[in-house]
Formats: structure tokens, C-alpha cells, sequence
């Protein structure tokens, strides 16, 4: 049994933490009251570029990954997504998706926000998943609202030049399509405007992230997911870019005071997928009592980077389109194995990662089926102690906390034993 | 059933390039115009008796697809493969590449992949025909380059024929099939059997069939068997699950198979450019789960096949962890209830290799349910 002296480390309630639930909770009223007064709603995809919708006068989006994100981490998740089996989705599919037809279904009903207001419009986008495409399709037929879909190829290696002008083209239709159905000029200079904020924002997300070089690190990985909500329902707004120059603030404060999440941190991990909503607390404050603490995620270092990169790819004041289907493949789904093995690479020896938790997904098949072989591979080229456990994101009716940790004792154990074989005698 | 594994041998004894092509869509004929033989890697659970190479490289939870493709090509069967093609389809398949060359790495080999993304916005939204033009083109190039071969219109023209005729011959099966003339069993294996040998041998072998078996012009009208059923889904069903429909009295008088109608319903006509050639082929393909761009054509589709064929019910072959599919079948019910058309639903998965007293018992309420619709008259429509 874990020490339960020590369980109240690893993930705590910041100063950066209490303006997060502000600004969520902000975010929701403001998206609820706006689509009440008659704004043009439109339901993006997490990877959508939303500072497009800057450049109108009353658009404003929901994004049903995020709220499906939000329900599993207040303990709805299992409540909403049987109501999704009950009409029929296999309890197969992704647990986001089930989430989500589950809270639309039932009218919103049991949400942390009430739902989402009903769309104007859907929008879809292949790149992190074509499963994506088929749920919003569900609504498209149900209520009878236009469905537009991203089409992103998927990124084996770089993006090429041809990539990017077929997905900024997709990109003037998309515009188009709103002018047309919400009746609405569109402003690239705003768009322009909000791209300026993104790389405040992400320029201060990256400068957050890296506390956890430190040793020990200045965040555990669980702070990391929770920030990341509000990039994806406050994207390109002043406020996200003001939120994140705080949030990195206070974590370099801290680390200057000597105030770490885990302070006697033996163990430096990483974590491969999809955050495990229903377990952030709980997972936390177990892996701190073993003084280990997970410090980075491809779910989250991936954020405003290129494919197969580390660092940040910065807006540079160019053609908004341009810039936005360079960064489009920003997010760890759309990117084969090699580039999420070179992103990772990076990330394990700037971080100096001790062990990676490659955590096998079955919600999420786009994440997960690779895994095996990069386990491999980070094992037997990098030398790296790798574990596979079986974690499902968002229905914690998949999760067995046991034997989950049966599996990280483990690994831990083997860094030690890596450790002792290299201590000289 | 054929033993495929020979037909693999066979086409490397006789020195033939060998192309293995997934999904369910690839551009045959411009394989074969260049002097390739292109085998769809479909339908390989009979020929695969484990998949324990691919578990070492696939989790559970991939479909029965993708783990027999995966071990088919990390086995010996692999070995007379000279190459692989894929095209974006679903969120298993497009991480497969990397994935089996990590696994044939692990043994040594090597084979060159060529990939291709196929355009997958809604064609009245999106103008994606330049984009599909200059893959299909660049495709082109790839192959000339890795076996030395020169694209010749000429050699595609009748290539374009022979899958043309082809794909005419087996939908001519189909109507035997719905005319009770033909097993939906022995339909299954031939058309299965097609995708592993040369499209002349394909071709030859269905003439004889139909040589024996000749259509007579009335049976291009439904014909009055009773008990008729569609069958829905990505694969047939397995054969035992055939025998237990048919031993039920049903009789499978319309087909939204992916690898057999769907596959094998539309041939563009001629045209001077193999790039437009398939735009044309992908832009009016019958509607699939996998093509995204075709769903709101999917409803309409399995309508009008319902109504062409007078069926009485739809049978749903779910592939366990196939999200693609999983996502529209609800829908699709409700539609069919509301014209009063009964469903069943039938999940598969790689496990069940077996009869099982489970799904003959639905089957056979099943075929009860339709027995007694027969006598009380129409569906809505
Ligand atoms: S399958 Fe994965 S990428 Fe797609 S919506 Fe679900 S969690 Fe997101
Ligand atoms: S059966 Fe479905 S999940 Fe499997 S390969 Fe085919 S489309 Fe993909």
C-alpha cells in the first residue's frame, strides 16, 4: 500500500489552477449566453483551427472532445456513455464519442456545462481520427445540420508543399461556408490578431513545460493535462495568452523557491497517450508516493510543435492560412511512428526521462496501435525501461487501478536494478 | 475454399511481380497495366490459423482485419509479395505501414510501401480532384521507378476492360445467388478466390461458371424466392454463419458487402488519363463506411437496394472493434424500422471460428420474423 503520508503530494491546486476553473467555467457561460443572443454555434474537432473564427463577428465554437474530457474528470463519463450504448453505440467505440451522443441525446443533461448549445454548424477533421468524422456524421443526420470535413493527409514524414495548399484551401471553403450560412463577413486581420496571441500562448506553454527539466521537475504531467483545456476552448483569445504567461510564472517561481510537486522525485517518466481523465488525481498521488513523477506527455509537448518536433513552431506574422496548415499536424495522432519516435526522443534526453508508460488505449486506436513497436524501439535504441498498461482515456469502467500499478512498480523496479548495474563497484 | 497461400506460390514461381493492395478500393487496373499482379489482401482469416506475429505488434482491440493482414505479411506468404500499396482508409489501417516494416524488419526483409492519400472531404465542399490527380500521377512515377516498368495508356485501356468484364461476371453470380441458383457460400469463396490471382485467370474461372450456370434474361428481374435478405457489413459473414441462414431458408438477394458489392459495383467509363480515370472511379464509388465523402449516399444506396430487390430484411455483420461501421448501424436501423423493414445485427470477431447455437437461434427468429411478414404484406416505402 502506498504511504499515506506522503499522498498528499504530486498534483495540487496552484494559483494557476484556481484561475483555470475561472476561466473554464468562463468559457462554457460565455459560449452558453452568446449562442442564447443568437451567435452563429459551431462544433469543431480539438484540432479545427478555432482562431479562424476570430475573423467573424459572432461566431463561437464548442468542442465536444473537450467537454467528453471535462464529464470523464467530474465522474460523469460512465453515466453518459451508457446512455450512448443504451441507443445502440457499441461500447467499442471510442469513449469520447459515447460521452458525447450520450450528453447531446439526453438534451444535456448531467454535463459539468449543460451540454453544448446546439450547432449551426458541424466541423469535422480526419487528422486526429476519422471516427471523428462518423460521430459528428451522427448529428449531421439526426438534426439535419451541415457537417464540413477537414481533410488532413497523414504525416509519415514532414508535410509537403502540396499537403499544405490542399489544407489551406480547405481552409478558404471552410470560410466560405460560414459567410454563406451564418451571413457574417470574414476579417483575416483578426485572424492575424488571434494568431499573434496563440504564440504568446504557446511560447509561454513551451517555457511552463520545460520546469520539468529541472530536478526535481517543476510540474508533474498532470498539471499539464489540466492546463491544456483552455487551448482548446480559448484558443488565439489575449486572455489564454495572459493565462499561460502566469501559469509558466508561477511553476519558474516555484522551482526557484525550491516548491516541487514531488520533492524527493527518484523516478522521471513519460507518459504516451490520451491523459486518463478519471484518474488524475488518484494516479497523481499514487506515483508521488513512490517518488516517481510522470513529467511529460506526447499528449501535451506535441502542442505547437511540427511533426516530429520538440520545440515551437512560432506564428511569424505571414499569411495567417499559410501558417495555420503548417501547424495544422500539431497534435501527436496525425504523426507516423517515425516522427512520434523522434519527438520522443527529444523529449527523453532534454528531460532526462528515467522510464516511459505507454499507456494502450482502446478508446483510441489512432493513439495506441503503434505502441508496441515504439515501446521496442525506445527500449532497444535508447535503452529506456518502457511499460505498457491499459488505460482507457475517459470510461473508467476500463481501467483496473491494480493492475495498472502492479505494472509501474515494475517498472520502477527495473530502473533501479538499470540504475545498480551502472553504479561502478 | 482455395488454399490462397498456393496462389501466392504460384505467382512466384511464374515470376510475377506481386503487389499486396489494402483497403478494399486500390487502383487495380493501373497495377495491372504495368505489368503487376495486384492482390487485395482481404478475406485471409481462412489461411491464417494464428496471429501470433501480429501480436507482437497489434493489440487486441484492432480488428480481426488488420491483425490477419499483419501476419499474413509478416509470414511466409509475405515473402512472395514484391510490394504493398495502401490508401488512407480507417484510424487501424493507416498506422499499419510503419508497423509491418517494423515487422519485417525484425526478420530481415524489407518491401517498398507506396502509399496515397485519396481525398476523403465531401466532393460539393471540397475540390479535391487536382489534388487525387497528382497522387495518382506521382503513384505512377513511384512504380515505374521500383520495377522499371513505363506506363502505356494503351496497356491500360485493356486493362481497364478486362476488370470491367470482370466485375460484370460477378455481378452476374450475385443475381444467381438472389435467385437461389448459387450458395451466398460458394458466391463468397469465388469472389474471395478472385483477389489472389491474375485478373485473366479471375476471369476465365468465372466465364466457366457461367458457362455451366447461364443466366437467362429473366433473372435479371427479382425473382419470387421467399425469405429475402441484404446482407450489410465489411465482410461476409463466415461460412458456418452463411450455412446457418440458408439451412434457416433465408436467401441473400442483395449485397452491401464492402469487399464484394461495394467493391465490384461501379467501372468509370474509358478515358484518355488514368488520374481522371480514377477520380471518376473514387468520386462515384458505391457509398462505404471507409469513404467518408460517400455517407450521405449511404442511406439512399441501401434504400434503393432494398427496394430493387424486394428484400424483407437486412442483416448487419458487425466486425468487433470496425468503428467505421459501428457508427452508422444504429441509424441505419432506425431508418429500416421506420419502413418497417426488420434487422438483425450479428457481431464477428477473430474468434469466432465456430458454430455457435447462440446466433443459429437469432438467425432462425429471425427468418420466423420475416416468414410471418411475408403473409402480412409490405414495408413502407
Ligand atoms: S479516437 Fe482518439 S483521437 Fe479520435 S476522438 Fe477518440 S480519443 Fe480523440
Ligand atoms: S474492418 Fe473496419 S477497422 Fe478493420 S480495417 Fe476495415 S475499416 Fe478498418
Amino acid at each position: 500500500m502506498p504511504n499515506e503520508d506522503k499522498l498528499k503530494a504530486g498534483h495540487k491546486k496552484t494559483e494557476a489552477g484556481k484561475r483555470l476553473s475561472k476561466m473554464m467555467i468562463n468559457d462554457y457561460m460565455r459560449l452558453h449566453q452568446k449562442a442564447g443572443e443568437g451567435a452563429f454555434v459551431v462544433w469543431i474537432a480539438i484540432v479545427v483551427p478555432a482562431e479562424l473564427f476570430s475573423g467573424f463577428e459572432n461566431v463561437v465554437y464548442g468542442v465536444p472532445e473537450s467537454h467528453a474530457a471535462m464529464s470523464a474528470g467530474k465522474g460523469v463519463g460512465p453515466l453518459q456513455c451508457e446512455k450512448a450504448e443504451r441507443l445502440g453505440y457499441s461500447m467499442d467505440l471510442c469513449s469520447y464519442a459515447r460521452i458525447d451522443l450520450g450528453t447531446a441525446f439526453d438534451g444535456g443533461k448531467d454535463s459539468p456545462t449543460f451540454g453544448l448549445p446546439k450547432p449551426h454548424l458541424l466541423i469535422s477533421d480526419n487528422n486526429n481520427c476519422s471516427l471523428l468524422v462518423k460521430w459528428f456524421d451522427v448529428y449531421h443526420r439526426t438534426w439535419d445540420v451541415p457537417h464540413f470535413i477537414l481533410d488532413i493527409p497523414f504525416c509519415y514524414e514532414q508535410q509537403t508543399a502540396r499537403d499544405l495548399n490542399y489544407i489551406s484551401s480547405q481552409y478558404r471553403d471552410l470560410i466560405r461556408t460560414i459567410e454563406t450560412l451564418s451571413g457574417q463577413k470574414f476579417n483575416i486581420d483578426r485572424v492575424r490578431e488571434a494568431l499573434e496571441h496563440t504564440k504568446g500562448a504557446l511560447t509561454n506553454w513551451k517555457r511552463f513545460l520545460k520546469t520539468a527539466a529541472s530536478r526535481p521537475a517543476g510540474l508533474t504531467v498532470f498539471d499539464s493535462f489540466v492546463q491544456m483545456a483552455p487551448f482548446l476552448t480559448s484558443r488565439g483569445t489575449k486572455a489564454l495568452a495572459e493565462h499561460y504567461r502566469l501559469l509558466a510564472d508561477e511553476t519558474e517561481e516555484n522551482v526557484a523557491k525550491g516548491i516541487f510537486p514531488v520533492p524527493n522525485e527518484k523516478y522521471r517518466l513519460l507518459w504516451d497517450n490520451i491523459a486518463p481523465w478519471h484518474q488524475l488525481n488518484k494516479m497523481s498521488s499514487r506515483l508521488a508516493a513512490l517518488n516517481a513523477n510522470l513529467i511529460a506527455a506526447s499528449y501535451t509537448y506535441c502542442m505547437g510543435s511540427l511533426e516530429g518536433e520538440f520545440d515551437l513552431y512560432p506564428y511569424d506574422g505571414g499569411d495567417p492560412l499559410t501558417y495555420l496548415a503548417r501547424i495544422q499536424n500539431f497534435s501527436i495522432c496525425p504523426h507516423g511512428l517515425e516522427l512520434r519516435y523522434q519527438a520522443m526522443q527529444r523529449a527523453i534526453e532534454t528531460l532526462g526521462i528515467d522510464g516511459v508508460i505507454f499507456a494502450s488505449n482502446r478508446s483510441c486506436k489512432v493513439y495506441s496501435l503503434m505502441q508496441m513497436d515504439m515501446l521496442k524501439r525506445v527500449t532497444e535504441r535508447l535503452g529506456i525501461p518502457s511499460v505498457m498498461i491499459d488505460v482507457d482515456h475517459a470510461d473508467i469502467r476500463k481501467y483496473s487501478e491494480e493492475s495498472v500499478f502492479t505494472r509501474i512498480e515494475a517498472l520502477l523496479e527495473v530502473i533501479d536494478a538499470k540504475r545498480g548495474a551502472q553504479t561502478p563497484r | 475454399m482455395k488454399n490462397i497461400n498456393n496462389d501466392m506460390k504460384d505467382n512466384k514461381a511464374k515470376g510475377r511481380k506481386v503487389i499486396g493492395c489494402f483497403p478494399l478500393y486500390p487502383p487495380l487496373e493501373l497495377f495491372h497495366s504495368l505489368g503487376l499482379v495486384p492482390v487485395t489482401l482481404w478475406g485471409l482469416k481462412d489461411s491464417i490459423p494464428t496471429t501470433g506475429k501480429s501480436d507482437r505488434h497489434l493489440q487486441p482491440y484492432a480488428c480481426s482485419v488488420a491483425r490477419h493482414l499483419t501476419e499474413f505479411l509478416l509470414s511466409e506468404n509475405g515473402a512472395a509479395l514484391d510490394g504493398l500499396f495502401m490508401y488512407n482508409a480507417c484510424d487501424t489501417l493507416r498506422n499499419l505501414p510503419e508497423i509491418i516494416n517494423c515487422g519485417l524488419a525484425d526478420t530481415g526483409r524489407s518491401l517498398p510501401i507506396f502509399k496515397i492519400h485519396l481525398p476523403m472531404a465531401p466532393r460539393e465542399q471540397t475540390e479535391s480532384r487536382a489534388y487525387l490527380r497528382a497522387r495518382i500521377k506521382m503513384l505512377i512515377n513511384e512504380l515505374e521507378e521500383a520495377y522499371q516498368v513505363t506506363f502505356s495508356i494503351e496497356k491500360f485501356r485493356q486493362s481497364v476492360s478486362l476488370y470491367r468484364e470482370m466485375r460484370k461476371l460477378c455481378k452476374a453470380l450475385e443475381t444467381l445467388v438472389a435467385n437461389g441458383r448459387m450458395s451466398y457460400n460458394e458466391f463468397s469463396r469465388i469472389i474471395r478466390d478472385g483477389w489472389f490471382v491474375p485478373a485473366e485467370d479471375q476471369l476465365l474461372a468465372l466465364q466457366k461458371i457461367l458457362q455451366d450456370r447461364p443466366l437467362s434474361k429473366r433473372e435479371h428481374v427479382p425473382s419470387a424466392v421467399q425469405s429475402r435478405i441484404v446482407v450489410s457489413g465489411i465482410l461476409p459473414p463466415p461460412l458456418h454463419m452463411i450455412q446457418a441462414f440458408e439451412n434457416a431458408g433465408l436467401t441473400f438477394v442483395g449485397n452491401d458487402i464492402a469487399s464484394q458489392n461495394r467493391a465490384l459495383f461501379y467501372t468509370p467509363a474509358m478515358v484518355d488519363d488514368p488520374a481522371d480515370y480514377y477520380v471518376d472511379f473514387y468520386n462515384h464509388h458505391y457509398p462505404c463506411t471507409t469513404l467518408l465523402y460517400t455517407a450521405d449516399r449511404r442511406v439512399a444506396a441501401i434504400r434503393e437496394l432494398i427496394l430493387s430487390t424486394r428484400a424483407q430484411g437486412v442483416v448487419f455483420i458487425g466486425e468487433k472493434f470496425c468503428e467505421f461501421e459501428y457508427f452508422e448501424i444504429p441509424h441505419l436501423e432506425k431508418i429500416l424500422k421506420d419502413m418497417g423493414v426488420p434487422t438483425l445485427f450479428l457481431e464477428v470477431s477473430i474468434d469466432d471460428n465456430d458454430y455457435s447455437e447462440a446466433y443459429v437461434t437469432r438467425i432462425e427468429t429471425f427468418a420466423e420474423l420475416i416468414g410471418s411478414a411475408n403473409q402480412g404484406g409490405r414495408y413502407a416505402e
